[in-house]
């Protein structure tokens, strides 16, 4: 296919991902606001925009007034991370880049994922957020979430199995790779720094990533970081896990690779089997230095988004007429 | 002036016949067409309440679907709906065959046309047409001259502008270089099957989903060999007016929407740059302007087209459609010739008539538009999308006399047309049903050996009342064509 749309459904993926992620986060948040202690709250907001990497928030929940501004707070900090346009990363300038990615790849877009992607971004870009804020803060995120679920769940009825929708899929997992290797570095540091405090608890961390109900099958409804982290680390049935997406991006990968999975290997599927392997073995939440690692599955995402780039989109083709 | 109500109460109760304009539904006398029957009769069961909710769904389907156009102001572009009214327009089979065979023989003049004035310049030399106002024409591009345009097809996707009249039919402009608004047309009817099934159904209308089908072959066709070609579509990109035009062709038709930046020239050659290496492109259907086309052959500025196109074009190894240089035969002032071109070529009357043009690079003519310039329709020989035109009546003394300025000072950029009583035709309006003014655009496909009109075209209205400007930038909308067997 065009290496240029190749790169608009990449890109479409990651905008799809960027946005479940940060309405995740924010739900959780926005869920703790009716009963949480405003310093738990405090907590939560400068975790959940260190974790976005947002330059980092002053609040207002510091002073004696403390608990008559803990909503309007709430919801200042909510809208940059929702209807700010001039945050390149709010759900509202998401979408909008996501629908441009969808715009620009139309003609190979099935009309049914154009129309569920379209109709997102009028129902966001529509939104009368003051009304949202006052009904329930979490509907709105939450109905962000369920749209990309519909989104997700059309792609996966309708699109066929090519090349668009391999890109699409490796820019949604690279995107998720990433975002969750820097949410459990998040979560690890943040709970070191702040050791006694019970803000950001592992059972959060597991409803964040919608695997609390698995957890609680698996092991007890006692968290354990242990085996919290090693859950969202290493089990290859969560979809929320690093060796899940590291499984799909080398899977997509080799999809994608001009010689299948025969050596030679181009540079970005190598590098995604290298780092399905080395999360595999990782016995992770045993080690002190779990957030370093994490932070490190966060660097090699962004070094795959570069070798796929180099390989499939920027590559030059030798004696170009100059222009 | 005489006026009188349309049959058949309810939502027609307050449709005022004007009979200085043909109406497409009634008759003079308030009676329905023949044609129109059908549909009369169902419109008239309705209450305005279940026109609403049919103009709403239609609203919705297109709103949904993101089917828009871009208005390009000053400081930013505006993605908007295209306003569509869910009334249909009727006409008989026996006019379209008509209009049909008077496209075909208008096109199949101007592609001969064409290659004179390309090649040996005849009609120059026998002064069927005005020598400096061909080669004076901005349009004419002096490096198609001695060209051999694949199978001498220089226009193979026309869009011609037909007004109705008293008099009948007659062509307002031919568009010949990117003439858009058939995936409208597509839309249009897409959505209206879906509000009116049964009456679809039961009115047996042409079709016009083959459309993608025949543009394909039309295309295909023109291939510089035997091979199955590779046809792609080149666009300036998401922000032209027309983009959703094109990514819907390229959709129908399964082939690459290209920008400029995914071609390259190599060994004369077209290519795209596809994740895997270079791909080969033998049929080009640009919707972008010659001046954009190739930086080194055209505008230099140009970082809409590639590198090197024009050379590969020039090599014979990538068909260009439409080709360069078509925009000679849509200029405003050569319109008027396209009767004698017809004559000249064909050897046969023209189907279809022109409109009286007053072109002022002519004294005579001059002295006559500034004289009766509140009477008249002025518009630049160049100008497109209603833009930079003086519509006489609808001015006010001061605006007429500043045109009348521009016109002395540069006579030849403008033509004059009286004020035509286009006809009306039914259109939903805040809750009732009133005439308004409304034109058409055909396409005409040129392959290599046939020709093909669908049996439709983007009938376009002017939602503001009494208004005669149907260009969707200038508050028109769109409305589906129905061809119905007699």
């Amino acid at each position: 296919m065009l290496a240029r749309l190749a790169a608009e459904f990449y890109w479409l993926g990651r905008h799809a991902e960027r946005i479940e992620h940060t309405a995740r986060l924010l739900r959780f948040q926005l869920n703790r606001l009716p009963d949480r202690p405003v310093d738990e709250l405090t907590l939560g907001w400068q975790a959940v925009y260190r974790i976005l990497g947002q330059p980092s928030v002053s609040s207002n929940l510091d002073g004696d007034d403390a608990e008559t501004v803990v909503i309007p707070d709430a919801y200042t900090l909510a809208g940059k991370l929702v209807e700010e346009r001039a945050n390149p990363d709010s759900l509202l300038s998401c979408w909008e880049h996501a629908r441009e990615n969808g715009q620009r790849v139309r003609a190979e877009l099935p009309l049914p994922v154009w129309t569920c992607l379209n109709q997102g971004y009028l129902w966001i870009r529509d939104s009368d957020f003051t009304t949202a804020w006052t009904r329930g803060p979490s509907a709105l995120v939450g109905e962000a979430v369920d749209r990309l679920h519909l989104l997700a769940g059309v792609v996966e009825a309708v699109m066929p199995r090519d090349e668009a929708w391999r890109f699409l899929e490796l820019g949604r997992f690279i995107e998720r790779l990433q975002h969750q290797a820097e949410l459990l570095a998040g979560w690890v540091e943040f709970n070191r720094e702040e050791a006694g405090a019970s803000a950001l608890s592992w059972a959060d961390l597991l409803r964040v990533c919608s695997a609390y109900e698995v957890y609680c099958r698996r092991h007890s409804t006692n968290i354990e970081r242990q085996q919290a982290l090693g859950l969202l680390t290493q089990d290859p049935e969560v979809p929320r896990s690093l060796r899940f997406a590291a499984q799909r991006i080398a899977r997509l990968l080799a999809g994608i690779d001009p010689v299948g999975a025969r050596y030679p290997m181009a540079a970005p599927h190598r590098m995604a089997l290298r780092l399905a392997a080395s999360i595999e073995v990782e016995p992770t939440g045993l080690s002190g230095e779990a957030g370093e690692f994490f932070r490190s599955v966060a660097q090699d995402g962004r070094v795959l988004h570069d070798l796929t780039m180099a390989a499939y989109v920027t590559h030059t083709f030798p004696q170009e007429l100059a222009t | 002036m005489s006026q009188l109500r349309a049959a058949g109460g309810g939502v027609f109760s307050g449709y005022d016949l004007d009979t200085r304009f043909y109406d497409e539904m009634f008759e003079p006398r308030g009676n329905p067409r023949a044609a129109s029957r059908r549909l009369h009769a169902a419109l008239a069961e309705l209450v305005p309440e279940d026109l609403v909710k049919l103009q709403d769904g239609v609203y919705r389907h297109f709103l949904h679907e993101g089917i828009t156009f871009t208005v390009l102001d000053a400081d930013k572009a505006t993605e908007q709906i295209i306003p569509i009214d869910c009334v249909p327009r009727v006409l008989t089979a026996a006019e379209w065959d008509h209009l049909e065979r008077g496209l075909k023989q208008r096109l199949a003049a101007l592609n001969l046309f064409l290659k004179d004035v390309y090649h040996e310049g005849r009609c120059l030399r026998d002064r069927i047409v005005p020598i400096d106002l061909v080669l004076g024409c901005p349009q004419y591009r002096m490096e198609m001259r001695g060209l051999k345009v694949p199978h001498d097809v220089y226009v193979a996707v026309c869009g011609t502008d037909v007004v109705r009249t008293h008099d009948g039919f007659a062509v307002l402009e031919d568009n010949l270089r990117v003439p858009s608004g058939v995936s409208y047309m597509l839309a249009c009817r897409s959505a209206i099957k879906e509000a009116f099934p049964r009456l679809y159904r039961a009115n047996r209308v042409r079709e016009v989903s083959d459309y993608a089908e025949l543009l394909y072959a039309t295309l295909a066709s023109l291939r510089p060999s035997q091979d199955t070609p590779n046809v792609a579509i080149l666009t300036p990109g998401m922000h032209n007016a027309a983009y959703y035009e094109h990514a819907f062709l390229a959709g129908e038709m399964g082939i690459d929407l290209v920008e400029g930046q995914d071609l390259l020239l190599r060994d004369s050659g077209l290519y795209t740059r596809t994740t895997s290496g270079l791909r080969r492109v033998d049929v080009l259907y640009r919707r972008i302007d010659d001046d954009f086309l190739d930086p080194v052959h055209f505008r230099s500025d140009s970082v809409l087209g590639a590198a090197g196109l024009f050379h590969a074009y020039r090599a014979g190894n990538v068909v260009v459609a439409n080709a360069p240089g078509t925009g000679v035969a849509d200029d405003k002032s050569l319109y008027a010739y396209v009767p004698e071109i017809i004559r000249y070529f064909l050897g046969e009357e023209p189907i279809l008539a022109n409109i009286e043009t007053h072109l002022c690079r002519e004294p005579s003519s001059l002295a006559y538009t500034l004289e009766h310039l509140e009477e008249l329709v002025v518009k630049e020989v160049g100008g497109a999308g209603g833009y930079g035109m003086l519509v006489g009546p609808h001015a006010s003394a001061d605006e007429r006399a500043r045109y009348a300025e521009r016109l002395r000072a540069d006579p030849a950029n403008f033509i004059a047309q009286p004020v035509l009583d286009l006809s009306r035709a039914p259109c939903f309006i805040d809750g009732a049903i009133e005439p308004r003014h409304v034109d058409l655009r055909p396409f005409v496909l040129q392959g290599r050996d046939e020709q093909h009109v669908v049996p439709g075209g983007l009938c376009r209205v002017a939602l503001r009342r009494g208004s005669l400007v149907v260009n969707s930038s200038q508050g028109g909308g769109c409305k589906d064509l129905w061809i119905v067997e007699d």
